[in-house]
């Protein structure tokens, strides 16, 4: 058994943080033990680190288990969403580090406990909480300024186009005005960090929609590639997160992009993509790997040996026709085939039950994805998948969101602080 | 409509010229014994190249490929306004083929939104009659199979194309309560065939495909009428729709004897149909507006019952594979008559409870699994 930085060493008082309260006042510690392990954040091996220029759980190797919330805000007040902020940002801290936000079980006997309480003996598990912002925070549907912030809007921040190819996008699960990405290697950590920050929201914002996902379908450099829920490796081809230049190029927003607020920061999209997973699994092997493009077990693409031998796009076979099918999955994601655009995937399978309509799976994959922006990312390549990807006989796109996802904070910083300087 | 085509990746086509039927062959199977003449031809930018050609007569194979043209990725040969010969899908780097066997005569050649050669000529000269023929070598049963599914598949589209005209002549007259009632009567013909539809995927796009799955500058066909109908209430600016979709339904009929079938893939053409009925009948997606669903059902159930029929004497090995898909076909036909309308018909789908959908989709799915372990028990040789 690993060590678990317990929960209980600072349930006397460290980390007391208001619900809803107006400033984020995290009580100095009382217990030394508990700043001793405030200090060694990122020396124990399931924390990672909260804080930084950028923010974690986008370029983390993905966590086993995903709890993302979107939230509608109730208010206009610009100060309101500022102290939100702040008081997340405290809160996550203590999360992320393995604490709980505020007293299990508070000295006055009258007073509703401040932290709920679920994962105290739990360890840290890897939890990152990463922080986005819709369009809708900025400008309403109406293009009207909404808190003040109409001018800081960052133009990659567009509401995506309709795409065709069977897109179905329920509006109750699609955008929002706020996202929280909570991940971590055990479930219940990382609901733990979303029931407490949906609380300390309570009357600034609300859940909109909330979506678990659970086996990481996406590799990003440093883990060997998952499979998703149709049985095939799954994101082999994704950005690797260790190469700097990669993420420098794709991912981040940079110093000379705008607006300068964003630095640091980058954009999220995510699509609720219902795989209708019954007729997937009738058809016939042969179809399955024409119409994903590669082998199901090696997860070689058609006509090579090795999952990670470049696709060979052009060949053609004995009858003349190519070997990866015009309408394969993996010919029309290949960053040769969009121009060398690409973007760092991060989804998650999830399985919701049963459709009540149909009685079939209502399962699918969370899909995540990073980039710099949208506009030259997601929006082209999804066009170019929209019409032409042979999977999408078996997909349907039934939720949707774009999020400017903020630059991280600095110790003593507070997320969103560029935005509101 | 089904969400994307898979079949018509790249896939060649190629269409008997009228009065002969018999010497058609896809440009795929390339073995038959005579050699065609090949022609490099090239999808650019500007459309069709070269645009104009001249060839002698005889069996002709059009080697196409897109030289970097994202707009233009089908290339059509067309003679008199029919199409004889086609290739689509042809992203950019694409290659694709089709053989034609050339008769003397002037044909058009189109390679749609090409910038200033969409559109070509081709000039034929010498003697008729020099075609290439196509030797099958399969089963008896097989081949018996194939000629019994298509004679079926070419009776639905025949009344397809019977009751289309009536609907289309209903709504071209401007008469919405029997263009309504005739809507579902249409359908059903091309609900019945949909897979042999779908491997001509620009048709199917152009006839069935539903407000979702295309922009909605190009949604046109069955459900761009039903919305107008029922939704509108009227047929106002429909009369061109309706054109379209008779003229789209007889192309559909036109192509038929180009579809190269083999009893796999009408097993798994049934699959397919009751795949469409879990997925956009049981869930009232189909017709959205009018919500004459449970006749799609009808049309795909049916369908994909004659496409089993067809092949059930190649599974002499697994009697009771076939027992077990028959009874299950009758008591999936069942669960779907209870909700027959004594004149005919259906209830629309707005009228079952939950449990009742969830009650027919167990039925669908259980048939669909039993269906889905035929294609491999039928694979020719």
């Amino acid at each position: 058994m690993k060590e678990r930085p317990s929960r209980r060493e600072v349930l006397g008082g460290a980390g007391l943080l208001a619900v809803a309260g107006a400033a984020a006042a995290v009580v100095g510690g009382c217990s030394s033990d508990a700043s001793t392990k405030t200090a060694a954040v990122g020396a124990e091996p399931d924390i990672v680190a909260f804080h930084g220029a950028n923010q974690a759980g986008i370029l983390t190797p993905p966590q086993q288990r995903l709890v993302f919330a979107s939230f509608d805000l109730l208010t206009s007040d610009r100060p309101a969403l500022e102290t939100l902020l702040r008081s997340w940002t405290a809160a996550a801290a203590l999360l992320t580090a393995g604490k709980p936000i505020g007293p299990v079980e508070p000295a006055n006997a009258a007073a509703a406990p401040t932290d709920t309480g679920e994962a105290l003996e739990l360890s840290a598990s890897r939890l990152t909480v990463t922080v986005g912002l819709g369009r809708s925070v900025f400008v309403d549907a109406h293009g009207r300024d909404r808190l003040g912030l109409a001018h800081r809007l960052p133009a990659p921040l567009v509401d995506l186009p309709p795409f065709g190819g069977g897109e179905n996008l329920d509006p109750a699960r699609s955008g929002g005005d706020i996202a929280l990405q909570c991940c971590a290697d055990d479930a219940a950590v990382a609901f733990h960090a979303f029931h407490n920050l949906t609380r300390i929201a309570h009357d600034v914002a609300a859940v909109r929609w909330t979506q678990l996902g659970f086996g990481r379908a996406s590799s990003t450099g440093v883990q060997s590639t998952p499979r998703n829920l149709q049985g095939f490796k799954d994101g082999t081809n994704n950005l690797d997160t260790t190469d700097a230049a990669l993420m420098r190029d794709n991912v981040w927003v940079g110093a000379a992009d705008t607006p300068k607020w964003m630095e640091g920061g980058t954009y999220m999209v995510t699509r609720r993509i219902r795989m209708r997973l019954e007729h997937w699994d009738r058809s016939a092997i042969s179809d399955q790997e024409a119409t994903i493009g590669r082998a199901k077990i090696s997860g070689a693409p058609l006509g090579s040996r090795d999952e990670h031998d470049t696709p060979a796009l052009a060949a053609l076979g004995p009858d003349g026709k190519p070997v990866i099918p015009a309408g394969a999955h993996i010919r029309l994601a290949a960053p040769s085939e969009n121009n060398g655009l690409r973007i760092l995937r991060r989804g998650y399978s999830f399985s919701d039950g049963i459709d009540p309509v149909s009685g079939e799976l209502d399962a699918g994959l969370f899909f995540v994805a990073f980039q710099r922006d949208p506009r030259r990312q997601f929006i082209p390549l999804q066009q170019r998948l929209a019409l032409h990807d042979a999977l999408n006989e078996y997909i349907e796109h039934e939720g949707s969101a774009v999020f400017a996802v903020l630059p991280g904070a600095a110790e003593n910083a507070s997320l969103g602080g560029p935005l509101f300087a | 409509m089904r969400r994307l085509r898979v079949v018509a990746a790249g896939a060649a086509v190629a269409i008997a010229l009228s009065g002969c039927g018999s010497s058609t062959k896809t440009g795929a199977s390339g073995g038959s014994g005579t050699s065609a003449r090949k022609i490099a031809f090239t999808l650019t930018k500007a459309g069709c190249d070269p645009a104009h050609l001249e060839l002698p007569a005889g069996a002709t194979t059009f080697d196409v490929k897109n030289d970097g043209a994202d707009a233009v990725s089908e290339m059509e040969l067309q003679q008199g306004g029919r199409i004889v010969g086609e290739v689509e899908n042809l992203t950019p780097g694409l290659s694709g083929s089709f053989t034609v066997t050339l008769e003397p005569g002037t044909y058009q050649t189109a390679c749609p939104n090409g910038t200033s050669a969409a559109k070509g000529d081709l000039v034929v000269t010498g003697v008729a009659g020099s075609g290439t023929t196509v030797a099958s070598a399969s089963a008896a049963l097989a081949a018996t199979a194939v000629t019994n599914y298509r004679a079926y598949v070419e009776s639905e589209v025949a009344q397809l194309v019977i009751t289309t005209t009536s609907f289309v002549d209903a709504v071209k007259a401007g008469d919405v309560a029997s263009a309504k009632a005739l809507f579902p009567k249409a359908r059903i013909h091309y609900e019945s065939v949909e897979p042999i539809a779908e491997t001509f995927s620009s048709l199917d796009e152009n006839i069935d495909a539903r407000a979702n799955d295309v922009p909605a500058s190009t949604f046109r066909g069955f459900h761009r009428i039903e919305q107008q109908l029922w939704v509108a209430g009227n047929t106002a600016g429909m009369a061109h729709d309706a054109d379209e979709l008779l003229s789209d339904v007889k192309r559909l009929q036109a192509f038929l004897p180009t579809v190269k079938l083999e009893p796999a893939q009408i097993a798994n053409g049934a699959v397919e149909l009751l795949n469409e009925v879990a997925s956009s009948k049981i869930t009232g997606e189909e017709d959205r507006y009018s919500h004459t669903d449970l006749w799609d059902f009808e049309g795909n159930l049916e369908g994909a019952k004659a496409a089993f029929t067809a092949v059930r004497p190649l599974l002499g090995k697994s009697p009771t594979l076939a027992t077990t898909i028959d009874r299950q076909f009758t008591s999936t036909r069942d669960a779907l008559d209870q909700y027959q309308t004594p004149g005919g018909g259906f209830v629309l789908y707005t009228a079952l409870t939950r449990t009742q959908t969830r009650g027919l989709a167990a039925q669908v799915e259980a048939l669909a699994d039993s269906l889905a372990q035929v294609p491999p028990l039928v694979v020719a040789g």
